[in-house]
């Protein structure tokens, strides 16, 4: 079934089909929609949940825990101030290993006050032990969704579904609404591992002093090593199911690319356009869109990358006093291939706030980056700042 | 539960719990630590007749009646006479006399003497082949044929009256204790195979070596002389002692005493007799040479006296008496025969002449001993004048071996001073009341069975008899002396429990029931009894009232205050066990132990 | 019953196991165990930060045999909120989710989340063990600790300057279906309070004193009976509240005098003479403002 839906239907849509039990969850601007359909939904009986209505977004994150602690099937979501406030919750979520999703609608921080678009907020949230996706379009936010019940419940790990502000949250599209049926034979119900069980009664999260503490990070780490190849086998199974595939790391007409664009969410659609454009003046430019942050998709964002010559990461995020966050990460993950077989990497900093960002913007990057490339001096500075006033 | 393919580096994926807190043997951080430690409670310290006041009065607050009065007859065998003429000083050492009113117990000890026993009780087993022979049915003697005979010897009690009880019989009238009940008590005690001979007249009429048979003697005679009042105007037939006077009515004579009654004296005797006349109709007045707070006479007897319409004068003392040959001015009551048939032929009583008293200086021991007051003289008319200064008892007849002082014989508890001669009761130096007097008997009983034992050559450890004592100081307990307390103790120290020791929060103030009584019109007239004591459920609301001081009866305070969880009921259900393990020495149950049965000792003894 | 015989009115299943780290004679380890009692064994905690977080024992251990959820500091009401959604999604109305926290953690940092449960009236038992201060981190003062109280942050040159504030009041507010003070000395009272909790849908609260040696500067073994003083003297009456509306007494509160009360505590040494009597004007006045509500309703 098509349905031109926003973004944010996409995601009560998902949370709809995979049969969510307990959704807890505090308004937030651009969420909002989020949680208006899915309260139409389950005052309806179309979702049959326990949507708490929280008074703020810690409470919604806690709540989840206790829901999820107790077996439940758990969704929440928000966006920047509220996944902020959430931030210590992330922690036990990730921590405790609770297969929550929540879906964020990426928002700039305050202040001062805005409520559009860009990635800190939920990049601040990188290390609190959540698996997280970056979506491209409605299509994507609705089938992330689905999977991220899939994989969380999998690997116990926490995922989180990342939408832009209004560029995806508030903007239609059409979108193909998979069967009911289909989607539970993808997706049972909830099987926990652990549960509390008044007929197996036993304490989670006590005190776990140093000579046990350690160990249980390793085992995230290990669970979130794990999830790197689930993502790709439900991945796999989706596409065999409903025809559409995704991949943590996708690279689109990069064959014998000397720069590639390494973009995320809605700016890949207009870095396809762009590509397409440049493709046709027989360029030699792709693009690698970055689907999954967390875990870390280093061996193919390696396979994607290694042995281009130049790389351009556009990030609508900025680690003030360092770089953009995916440039950085890139860096990080294509520094220990062969001399020669390693990218130049150039950041960009680019539409954050909801800046718009236009194909003359993109244009503008890789303009930068062969300026940079010719000149065989080195960058002025790591993260190039564009569509900026001088 | 995680699996063992969950675990791996050693843990689960997270913090989640196996084991209990168990292995944390959190013991080891105290210093002090609690016990459960019996004490004594101070009824039963005070009692003198030795018996487990506490003891019964907890097993009733179970609902164990028949087992109560099982443990009450162990050492008193006559609880229904005690329960009526025993001036309870448990009930004045009662620690629930701090916190509202002190227990009834002479209400409950009455209950339970009342009962009927549910099934005849089998005659002991004759275990020991020694014979006993006890002189005098008083309640000395009595109390001592009784233990004797439970212990499995053959007991005869030899009395001179013609009926069995001595004082109980012939010195307490029978608005005080009912003839039906005194027989009743001492049936139990025949039905414990004791032989009790009456008219015989040991050392007079029946020379002391016809009991030469006998493995051991215990004598307690009692004390029947009563104390003589000179006084000016000679010997006069009216003028009598109180003592015979309550014999003769006790006799079933119901004679014409005239109507003006003086009793002189501030004894138990005195009160008995005149309030024994004014049942026959009598109007008595009793003279005392004290104030109504010097009279050694119970006080509560007093005030019944006086609410029944004896009058008193006080600080009074008689110093003549007034005769007259023929009088008729007065005739005798209604409907009594004559009291002598010579009457009309000899002096007779007609006033008491008296003279006020005052205390005199202090002598050398503090006492002020009162002086008459010159110019004071009055006269109280009166038909009949008795005497009640006390009494002594008559130690002409006792063979010559055995010691004696003034009045008294001196008696060792373990007739170390004459080897299988023991006495007690009023001939004794003790306190004259029935309950010193059974608790004479039973001390009695205790000493002679050692005896017996020691002699057939039993080894008897040489212990402290202070051991026997309840509280060190009450008296003895034969339960003590067996050693077979049916009531589990732990870790008992023969210590009395302050009511310091007792918290009062656990209790709520509920007021003491008082004995009932027959309206002063109907005791006017009749003998039957005055104090009707408690009805059984009053009696039972009375026991549960008890705070059962110093011995633990499974309350439970101690195991729901535990912060720990270390306490533990036993599987018998009869005591605590307590986890040094785990308990912190918190002292919390401790503190917290309505009752004083805890403490708290130092860590390692 | 002259002797108040309370053992037949404590259930007596053990719900909580020796061994447990709590401090001797420990009144928030005594309540807990004594409202497992009220509860049985089909409850669920929720517990954040707080000196039961040491107390339950170090993982791999749990001194409760129910189950028991660790959570964040300011979120237990609101973790037990979605304990008791899972178990309503899974047709389990008979379990009990027992949201159990300090007096930190309900007063002061967790009173947003537990606003929020008890407005939405989520089905869940909140207990706050009020031990008057933060404990577990050593003795800091919290929004419950009494005026004049020394705390770590309020030395004696500084005590508290502020009243503690009135939670049943503010539960109350909510119209909460139950809310209701105990402590660990009136046992009864308690387990009959969490039985009538345990019987109410909606949002509960109790509020139970729980006497703390350390923290208090008293003596291990009067943990009861400093409870007692407190609601003898009215410091802390027993009472509840239905509907936000129905105040009712629960004890007895003679009115004993406070200063013995404060004496006992080494928490409160320096206080003279007039400032004992300013808490006993304060006393006094709470209780007149408590009867109006016993006499008219909320």
């Amino acid at each position: 079934m098509k349905k031109v839906i926003m973004g944010n239907h996409a995601v009560s849509w998902g949370v709809r089909l995979s049969r969510a039990e307990v959704i807890a969850a505090y308004p937030i601007t651009p969420q909002t929609q989020v949680v208006e359909e899915l309260s139409e939904m389950c005052a309806s009986g179309a979702l049959n949940a326990r949507f708490i209505k929280v008074e703020g977004e810690h409470s919604a994150m806690a709540a989840c825990v206790g829901a999820a602690s107790a077996g439940a099937r758990t969704f929440t979501a928000t966006s920047a101030q509220g996944l902020a406030l959430m931030h210590e919750m992330l922690h036990w979520a990730g921590n405790a290993r609770l297969p929550i999703v929540m879906a964020d609608i990426n928002r700039a921080m305050a202040p001062g006050w805005t409520v559009w678009t860009d990635q800190n907020d939920s990049l601040s949230q990188r290390d609190t032990g959540w698996l997280q996706f970056y979506c491209e379009s409605n299509q994507e936010v609705l089938d992330t969704t689905v999977q991220a019940f899939k994989i969380a419940e999998i690997v116990d790990l926490p995922v989180m579904i990342v939408l832009d502000a209004f560029y995806l949250s508030h903007t239609y599209e059409p979108v193909d609404i998979p069967e009911q049926a289909e989607v539970d034979a993808f997706l049972p119900k909830r099987v926990a591992r652990y549960k509390l069980d008044v007929n197996d009664p036993h304490s989670f999260g006590a005190l776990a002093p140093p000579p046990v503490y350690m160990e249980m990070r390793l085992r995230q780490q290990e669970a979130m090593e794990q999830a790197l190849k689930v993502v790709d086998e439900v991945d796999e199974e989706w596409g065999r199911r409903f025809g559409r595939r995704y991949g943590a790391v996708e690279s689109y007409r990069t064959e014998g690319a000397e720069l590639v664009l390494v973009v995320s969410s809605t700016i890949t659609s207009t870095a396809r356009y762009v590509v397409d454009q440049l493709r046709e003046k027989g360029e030699k430019v792709g693009l690698v869109k970055a689907r999954l942050f967390r875990p870390f998709p280093t061996e193919a964002m390696r396979r994607a990358l290694a042995g281009v010559p130049h790389v351009a990461v556009l990030d609508r995020n900025i680690s003030p006093g360092h770089c953009g966050i995916f440039a950085e990460e890139i860096r990080a993950a294509l520094y220990d291939l062969a001399d020669g077989r390693r990218p130049k990497i150039h950041g960009y900093i680019i539409g954050l706030g909801g800046r718009d960002v236009k194909p003359e913007n993109i244009i503008d990057c890789i303009d930068r980056t062969r300026e940079t490339a010719k000149s065989g001096k080195p960058m002025p500075r790591e993260d190039v700042w564009v569509g900026v006033q001088p | 539960m995680p699996e063992d393919r969950d675990i791996a580096h050693g843990v689960p994926p997270i913090a989640v719990s196996s084991t209990s807190t168990l292995a944390n043997r959190t013991g080891s951080w105290k210093y002090i630590r609690p016990i459960y430690q019996d004490m004594v409670a101070p009824c039963n310290a005070a009692c003198p007749v030795g018996i487990d006041i506490e003891g019964y009065m907890n097993l009733l607050r179970e609902g164990k009646v028949a087992e109560a009065r099982d443990l009450l007859l162990r050492e008193n065998p006559m609880p229904a006479v005690t329960g009526r003429v025993c001036d309870h000083p448990c009930q004045t050492h009662c620690n629930r006399a701090f916190f509202d009113d002190a227990v009834a117990i002479h209400a409950v000890e009455r209950m339970l003497g009342d009962l009927e026993p549910e099934v005849r009780v089998p005659i002991p087993p004759r275990t020991r082949k020694e014979k006993v022979a006890v002189v005098g049915s008083g309640p000395a003697g009595l109390a001592c044929a009784y233990p004797l005979a439970r212990l499995g010897y053959a007991v005869t009690v030899f009395e001179s009256d013609p009926e069995p009880g001595g004082a109980l019989r012939y010195g307490i009238p029978e608005y005080r204790l009912p003839r039906n009940v005194l027989v009743r008590e001492i049936e139990r005690i025949r039905a414990q195979g004791v032989v009790i001979q009456c008219g015989v007249q040991v050392g007079k009429g029946t020379p002391w070596k016809q009991l030469q048979s006998y493995d051991a003697m215990f004598i307690a005679t009692g004390a029947r002389v009563s104390r003589p009042l000179a006084l000016a105007g000679g010997e006069v037939a009216d003028v009598r002692p109180g003592l015979d006077f309550l014999r003769e009515v006790e006799g079933g004579e119901r004679r014409t005493i005239g109507r003006r009654v003086v009793v002189v004296g501030g004894t138990d005797t005195a009160v008995d007799c005149a309030r024994t006349a004014l049942r026959l109709g009598a109007e008595p007045v009793v003279v005392c040479q004290g104030t109504r707070a010097d009279l050694t006479a119970n006080a509560e007897a007093v005030e019944e006296a006086i609410r029944e319409g004896v009058r008193f004068e006080f600080k009074v003392w008689p110093v003549g008496v007034q005769t007259a040959r023929h009088t008729e001015q007065e005739p005798p009551l209604e409907a009594i025969r004559t009291m002598y048939a010579e009457r009309e032929e000899r002096e007779r009583l007609t006033g008491v002449e008296c003279v006020r008293m005052t205390p005199g200086e202090a002598d050398a021991s503090g006492a002020r001993r009162a002086l008459p007051v010159q110019g004071t003289n009055f006269v109280i008319p009166a038909d009949l004048m008795l005497t009640a200064l006390g009494e002594e008892p008559d130690l002409a007849f006792l063979p010559p071996e055995v010691t004696r002082k003034d009045y008294t014989v001196i008696a060792d508890e373990f007739g170390r001073n004459h080897p299988g001669v023991f006495a007690g009761g009023d001939i004794t130096g003790q306190p004259r009341t029935v309950a010193h007097s059974l608790g004479s008997g039973k001390r009695a009983a205790i000493g002679i069975d050692r005896y017996l034992r020691e002699r057939a050559g039993e080894k008897i450890a040489d212990g402290d008899p202070a051991a026997l004592r309840f509280g060190g100081t009450g008296n003895f307990s034969i339960t003590r002396w067996r050693d077979d307390d049916p009531i589990r103790r732990q870790s008992p120290v023969n210590e009395v429990v302050p009511f310091e020791k007792l918290n009062m929060a656990h209790f709520a103030s509920v007021p003491g029931k008082t004995d009932r009584h027959r309206s002063f019109e109907e005791r006017r007239s009749s003998f039957a009894e005055a104090n009707l004591g408690l009805t059984t459920n009053e009696a039972l609301a009375e026991a549960r009232r008890c705070f059962n001081c110093g011995v633990c009866n499974m309350c439970e305070l101690c195991l729901i205050f535990c912060p720990d969880v270390a306490i533990k009921r036993h599987p018998s259900g009869h005591a605590f066990s307590l986890s040094y393990k785990y308990c912190k020495g918190c002292g919390v149950c401790v503190e917290e132990c309505p009752r004083g049965a805890m403490t708290m000792t130092r860590e390692g003894l | 019953m002259s002797q108040v015989v309370i053992k037949d009115k404590i259930p007596r299943e053990e719900l909580m196991a020796s061994g447990h780290v709590a401090c001797p004679g420990c009144g928030g380890t005594l309540a807990m165990r004594l409202v497992l009692k009220g509860l049985g064994p089909k409850t669920i905690v929720t517990l954040p930060a707080c000196c039961w977080t040491i107390i339950s024992g170090p993982f791999p251990q749990s001194a409760l045999s129910v189950p028991l959820l660790h959570t964040a500091f300011e979120t237990t009401a609101a973790t037990a909120s979605g304990v008791r959604a899972a178990l309503d999604m899974q047709g389990d109305k008979d379990t009990t989710v027992l949201a159990w926290a300090g007096d930190g953690g309900t007063f002061d940092i967790g009173l947003q989340a537990l606003s929020g449960a008890a407005e939405r009236n989520e089905d869940i038992l909140y207990v706050c063990y009020d031990n008057e201060a933060y404990m577990n981190t050593g003795i800091q003062r919290s929004s419950a600790t009494p005026w004049g109280a020394w705390t770590t942050t309020t030395p004696v040159g500084t005590p508290k300057s502020h009243p503690k504030k009135d939670l049943i009041a503010i539960l109350a507010a909510h119209r909460v279906p139950y809310a209701a003070t105990a402590t660990v000395a009136h046992p009864v009272d308690l387990v009959e309070k969490v039985q009538k909790a345990k019987a109410t849908r909606g949002t509960k609260f109790i509020h139970v004193l729980a006497p703390c040696p350390p923290g208090w500067k008293t003596s291990d073994e009067e943990t009861i009976e400093l409870a007692r003083m407190a609601v003898r003297s009215r410091v802390f009456p027993l009472y509840e509240v239905e509907n936000g509306q129905r105040w009712r007494l629960t004890g007895d509160h003679p009115g004993d005098p406070v200063e013995p009360y404060i004496r006992k505590q080494g928490r409160f040494r320096h206080l003279t003479p007039d400032q004992i009597r300013v808490i006993q004007a304060d006393v006094d006045q709470r209780w007149e403002l408590l009867m109006r509500r016993v006499e008219y309703g909320a």
